[in-house]
């Protein structure tokens, strides 16, 4: 759905970003991470049509956005991290702009403003000026704009901040709602926790520089593979070999007393496995998913990227 | 569908208060004033001017501050960044804003006009027919020139154009400079234009349409430009050979050759608008790479786009310096010694242009433009000032080479060799940049 080759631009005497390069899948939700200054929000602001690359290329649904920018916006979502509102709108009539001014057809926008207030939960808001509202209510009126024509590709730059707990499950579960209809979402945001409960893919920024750009193991979808964890009470030699016959490949990782599995099957094909181990005689302490959160990832990452640069 | 810029900015102005309000107020206020009039004879005579300085106040001067903060406002409240990720094509955006922003202000004016007309039917002897439309005109170009100035400024981050402070400096300036100019000048002379007799009226509701017109033109590209629809850059230069053909043909007097006078009236132009695009458009080193890549690519389109604004006046400079131009007589109060030399005033420019980029170009560059500015004013007048009162003349002609005393060759000489010089310090500031690797 994105496709960025060899981008490159730059604020005076700094490079922000340095030939980058990448993909995003369509119907994906990528996390774009990174630390302070890694370039996440020119990236964004590139892939918007807000930012002219010092050259490269962004195609977005096979639009060229330099070239053609006004039609990307047609398919496009921004939410950007300062984001402003009309003060003296209501929330209803914000929503309204934003559905005309991205060319929603005018048969369609009272449809389009009932149902986005239905997802943030602003219903009851609608007739209030937008510059009354909190910090957190602000943030949904001004996804509301990003998400009202119902775009193929949404940039959301730090969605969650000022959201309060609730909210930011909320906005999770649209979030996931959203790509099941087939919405491609880039979000970027710092806190990796609340990225982990949706993304399907992770792209690393540092310096300017994609770090990596990879799927997530996708353990919240049905017939995705997990990663099992067995840990022994005692050593036992037999266990990678058993594991690797049982399986028909070689665990991802084995030990004297432990192993980790990748595993395709469902509760009961887990269940019947761990009935397996015991009767073949294994003295089973632990049996349970293992799940790398985005943070460890990414982390990860960065530690190998700086173990190189060494 | 209505125009959706222009919907949300009736929303924001417009509410049933207001919509009673106007009417009832400038009702009442006709009212009184043919009250207080004793001579009921005069009475249209006075509702008309009445109804024009009304006009003026509602539509002039309260939509012109209405149509500066319609930018200014946007970019405070990071509202900006939504309009130009809109669908809305920039004319769309262009006459909504234009529009929408002075609706109300329009409003109230058109009933002013209303009254105006009225009056000077009962009158009997007002030119209304020509000074209404030169009301709206006019009313016309200051709004678009400050929704024009203020996205075209808004690059620069400076507190005075975030705070609205640019557009009212322009506003005021603007409404002096057209009261002086229209009363003394105009209103009721017969202003010769390319020879012709033109009535003083006529010629400035000619002159206010044909302004309003470049004006809207002027907020319609720059709001292209700004939602990335990007332009090739001949309207800068083709309204500087409007400005051209308009003052050469007031300056021209008998005896004058219109080539003659086309060639000052042409420096004094694209001097103005060289230096004015100069100190107001932003020059950073990555926009100069952006130049230089497009350039090696010979993506010459792409180079064009992306071309700032001085350049084609300054080359239209170089081009109405070659012209032959020998002293004119119309040039009146606008005349200055450089343009005795027009080649080396043109040179000079040149200088001047590379000495703000010199600067700009800067690592860690703090205030450029202010900085460059105040070198040209130690170089151009401190220094030749100095050294002539010291008796240093040589010296002195060196920094300002104007006058007689060793010829026009010289000082074209003197300002290219000082012009050359700023070029090398140009291109010494971009090698330091790329060993750097910031270029």
């Amino acid at each position: 759905m994105i496709k960025i080759s060899e981008l490159t631009f730059d604020y005076p005497g700094r490079r922000a970003l340095n030939n980058v390069s990448l993909t995003v899948e369509p119907g994906s939700v990528t996390a774009l991470v990174g630390p302070n200054g890694a370039g996440k929000t020119t990236l964004m602001r590139c892939i918007a049509g807000l930012e002219t690359p010092l050259f490269g290329s962004i195609h977005v649904g096979g639009m060229d956005v330099v070239e053609q920018p006004r039609a990307v916006h047609r398919i496009m979502g921004y939410l950007s991290d300062l984001f402003g509102l009309y003060q003296e709108l209501t929330v209803a009539q914000c929503l309204e702009y934003a559905a005309a001014s991205q060319g929603l057809a005018a048969g369609a926008i009272p449809a389009a403003i009932r149902n986005t207030a239905e997802q943030l939960n602003l219903t009851d808001r609608l007739r209030q000026a937008s510059g009354s509202l909190s910090r957190g209510l602000r943030q949904r009126v001004a996804i509301g704009q990003a998400i009202i024509h119902n775009p193929k590709v949404l940039l959301l730059d730090e969605p969650a901040s000022g959201l309060d707990p609730e909210a930011r499950s909320h906005l999770a579960l649209l979030f996931r709602q959203l790509q099941a209809g087939g919405m491609t979402l880039l979000v970027s945001s710092h806190i990796l926790a609340e990225l982990d409960e949706y993304s399907t893919h992770i792209l690393s920024l540092r310096e300017g520089r994609v770090l990596e750009n990879r799927a997530l193991q996708a353990w919240h979808l049905p017939g995705a593979q997990r990663t099992l964890r067995i840990t022994l009470a005692a050593p036992d030699t037999r266990l990678g070999d058993w594991l690797a016959q049982r399986l028909g490949a070689l665990p991802a990782e084995t030990g004297m007393d432990y192993a980790q599995i990748g595993f395709e099957g469902d509760m009961a094909a887990q269940s019947a496995l761990l009935a397996e181990l015991v009767k073949a005689g294994f003295a089973v302490a632990a049996f349970a998913e293992h799940k790398e959160n985005l943070q460890q990832s990414y982390l990860r990452t960065v530690a190998t990227h700086l173990e190189k640069m060494q | 569908m209505m125009n959706p810029e222009f919907k949300r900015n009736l929303w924001l102005s417009f509410s049933k208060h207001k919509l009673i309000g106007m009417p009832v107020l400038l009702g009442l206020g006709a009212l009184a004033l043919a009250m207080s009039e004793k001579n009921p004879d005069r009475i249209p005579d006075i509702l008309y001017t009445a109804a024009i300085s009304a006009f003026i106040f509602i539509v002039w001067l309260w939509g012109a501050r209405n149509a500066n903060l319609s930018i200014v406002d946007e970019l405070r409240d990071k509202t900006w960044d939504q309009q130009r990720m809109s669908a809305l094509n920039p004319w769309a955006m262009t006459w909504g804003k234009l529009l929408g922003s002075t609706a109300f202000n329009w409003y109230g004016g058109a009933i002013c006009l209303a009254v105006a007309t009225i009056a000077a039917l009962y009158a009997g002897d007002k030119p209304w027919v020509i000074d209404l439309p030169a009301l709206v005109a006019t009313g016309l170009l200051l709004h678009a020139s400050l929704i024009a100035l203020n996205l075209h400024t808004g690059q620069l981050e400076m507190q005075l154009i975030q705070r609205g402070g640019l557009g009212w400096i322009a506003i005021i300036f603007t409404l002096i400079t057209f009261n002086i100019v229209t009363n003394v000048f105009i209103l009721e002379r017969e202003i010769t234009w390319w020879g012709m007799g033109i009535p003083g009226r006529l010629f400035l509701f000619a002159s206010a349409a044909l302004f309003a017109a470049c004006a809207v033109f002027a907020a319609w590209r720059v709001i292209s430009n700004a939602l990335q629809v990007r332009t090739l850059p001949w309207a800068w230069p083709l309204f500087a050979l409007i400005l051209t053909g308009y003052f050469a043909g007031l300056f021209t007097r008998d005896g004058d050759t219109p080539f003659f006078v086309i060639g000052h009236a042409g420096l004094i132009v694209t001097s103005i608008m060289t230096y004015g695009a100069l100190f107001s458009e932003p020059a950073r080193l990555p926009d100069w790479n952006m130049l230089r890549l497009r350039q090696q690519k010979k993506d010459w389109r792409g180079w064009l786009q992306h071309l700032p604004l001085w350049p084609t006046t300054l080359l239209l400079a170089f081009g109405f310096a070659l012209l032959p131009s020998p002293k004119v007589n119309g040039m009146g109060m606008l005349y200055s010694p450089l343009l005795d030399f027009p080649v080396g005033f043109a040179f000079m420019m040149l200088r001047d242009a590379c000495i703000v980029l010199f600067f700009s170009f800067a690592p860690n560059a703090k205030r450029p433009v202010a900085v460059a500015m105040l070198y040209l004013i130690v170089l151009d007048a401190l220094l030749p000032f100095f050294f002539n009162v010291a008796g240093f003349d040589a010296l002195s002609y060196f920094f300002f080479p104007v006058g007689d005393k060793y010829g026009a060759a010289a000082g074209v000489l003197v300002m290219a060799t000082q012009a050359v010089i700023a070029l090398g310090l140009v291109a010494w500031r971009l090698q330091k940049a790329k060993l750097a690797g910031t270029a």
